[in-house]
């Protein structure tokens, strides 16, 4: 999907503006102009990622790479797959059952029965399909024997009880070929799925003595799909998503994304603000119009930024999903958590201009919320231009206690 | 749930119905309920099992609004009309309720309105079905889920979307 030539090309000239940026300033130490972005080249913590319409032709904005997943402890039983959506809004690798081919994982059991995960999604859509231990390979890092989960829509029997809506599991329904979830956590539900009567109906054990059923089952935390990032050998403490700005459609648009926080030389925390994460809702406050919206996040998996606006300079398209402002619109907001404060300026376009397009990397693309002014999604456009950092809770990292997000000041 | 009270009371006071004419009806039940979006106010005590939840009941002076939490920290609230009929629900909270529990019939609608969008373009992100009959808007993102369903037809009159929260 990409080439090492087409890295270092885009690489090349945001590293010489940041040369010359650090001559310009001879070394001062407060420096009155931004940073110039530099994007990370080719390493061995370093995947590359591209913003392209997806398998299914029809995605803007959205960010996908390739994993390798191999059978556990080999490095020649392996399938690579691409068209993997990169999500630091939720947790666990979730790859599309037909994209594995041949490639035979090991079951996760538990009292004696395979276990099955059926993930729900705003939409009234599920991800439904066993939960399988593969070697994970990203770039040069490894999670060994990491449950993932196969999505499958033919896997036992889907109990219909509890998990409820339109399966989502092929790459024509998902837009991918598979979900890398990269997110602030470890585990895919936590500790609301452990105790013997689970909070949450998520994970099943799956009966396979005739007649087949699927039961609520409580799943150990070693158990649930998990964060691959978090059981690499190193570079274990987060990830950053570097992508160029663009102030226009483009085609596609190429980046990288990076391993680790501070673990390497090519991912130190630089100037970047950290803004604190509340460990439990994985939210930060951002203030927008006057309005506090306690419930606000950073989400590469998001294909816009959404949030509810007062301002008449704002409308809804005519689709009621996205903003249709007459003149592009020029905004600020402020993100605080715990502990730190970052403002962010940003632009949102017409969105039935930018797809009069069928360009993939559409700028300023942004649409409504819930109606509540509870929460700011601040989705993939607010990564382009933006290294994005994503700590992983209880990994420590420079830059504070983790989780949070960390992003250069305007 | 604490965030969630807090949210409420931070919301700018758009409803018609001043917060000191609310009466907290609290309801020591020791059970588990979820009605669904157009039953009978008589369905918050069917489906007892499905939520494994608490209920508080809020009376105002022109709807009830039945707050269930669920084992998970998720809140469902339920909004009862004075002819007992369910026009709109909320929720928010770590986790996704069953929506095809709390939206009922309204449902399929909703998720065949969601795919038609998706089939259109494919995206992640919130979803608005906006239809004469029914609307949802449904968001967030894992750990932090919030929506919002009602039946325009069946809004008390001074009742308007923004009260539903």
């Amino acid at each position: 999907m990409m080439t090492r030539q087409n890295v270092r090309r885009f690489v090349s000239i945001p590293l010489f503006g940041a040369l010359l940026l650090a001559v310009g300033c001879g070394g001062s130490s407060s420096p009155v102009a931004t940073p110039a972005q530099s994007i990370a080249n080719t390493s061995a913590n370093v995947q590359p990622i591209s913003v392209n319409l997806g398998p299914t032709g029809n995605y803007p904005d959205g960010v996908f790479t390739s994993v390798t997943v191999c059978a556990p402890g080999s490095t020649t039983n392996c399938q690579v797959i691409d068209n993997v959506l990169v999500d630091t809004g939720s947790f666990g690798l979730r790859v599309v059952g037909s994209a594995l081919g041949s490639l035979a994982l090991n079951q996760e059991i538990v009292n004696g029965n395979p276990l099955a995960e059926c993930f729900s999604y705003v939409d009234g859509t599920y991800n439904w399909g066993p939960v399988q231990t593969a070697d994970v390979q990203i770039s040069g890092e490894l999670a060994s024997s990491v449950p993932i989960q196969v999505l499958d829509d033919a896997f036992s029997v889907i109990p219909s009880a509890t998990c409820t809506g339109t399966p989502n599991d092929t790459a024509a329904t998902l837009g991918a070929n598979g979900i890398l979830g990269v997110g602030p956590v470890q585990y895919d539900c936590g500790s609301s799925c452990t105790s013997n009567i689970p909070a949450v109906d998520q994970y099943y054990q799956c009966s396979t003595i005739a007649p087949s059923s699927s039961v609520v089952t409580s799943a150990a935390l070693n158990l649930q799909v998990q964060n691959p990032v978090s059981l690499f050998a190193t570079d274990n403490n987060g990830v950053i998503v570097e992508l160029p700005a663009i102030t226009a459609p483009q085609a596609t648009l190429t980046g990288s994304l990076v391993f680790g926080i501070g673990t390497q030389s090519n991912n130190g925390l630089g100037s970047a603000t950290v803004v604190p994460m509340d460990p439990n809702s994985l939210t930060f406050s951002t203030n927008f119009q006057n309005t506090n919206m306690t419930g606000s996040f950073v989400d590469s998996g998001s294909n816009a930024l959404y949030f509810d606006s007062s301002s008449s300079s704002l409308p809804e398209c005519s689709d009621v999903t996205f903003y249709c402002p007459t003149s592009t619109a020029n905004l600020s907001a402020v993100n605080s958590g715990t502990g730190g404060t970052a403002s962010v300026d940003f632009t949102v376009f017409n969105a039935d201009q930018l797809f009069t397009t069928v360009d993939a990397a559409l700028p300023g693309l942004a649409g409504p919320s819930d109606g509540s002014f509870t929460s700011f999604d601040w989705g993939l456009p607010f990564f382009f231009g933006r290294n994005v950092y994503t700590s992983i809770e209880g990994k420590p990292a420079p830059g504070g206690t983790t989780p949070y997000w960390a992003y250069p000041p305007n | 749930m604490m965030r969630i009270l807090t949210y409420f009371r931070q919301k700018p006071t758009r409803s018609a119905v001043p917060l000191a004419g609310i009466a907290l009806l609290l309801l020591a039940l020791p059970f588990t309920a979820s009605a669904e979006l157009g039953g009978d106010a008589t369905s918050v005590l069917a489906d007892q099992a499905h939520m494994k939840a608490t209920l508080k009941t809020t009376q105002t002076g022109t709807y009830t609004v039945h707050e269930i939490q669920a084992p998970s920290g998720t809140v469902v609230r339920e909004y009862v009309s004075p002819v007992g009929k369910v026009f709109a629900v909320a929720w928010r909270g770590p986790f996704l309720p069953d929506l095809h529990q709390v939206l009922g019939a309204s449902f399929t609608p909703f998720t065949q309105a969601a795919q038609a969008q998706k089939r259109q373009r494919t995206g992640r992100g919130p979803v608005v079905v906006q239809q004469d009959g029914l609307v949802v808007k449904s968001a967030g993102h894992a750990r932090n889920y919030f929506g919002k369903a009602y039946l325009p037809e069946l809004l008390p009159q001074g009742v308007s979307a923004e009260d539903i929260r």
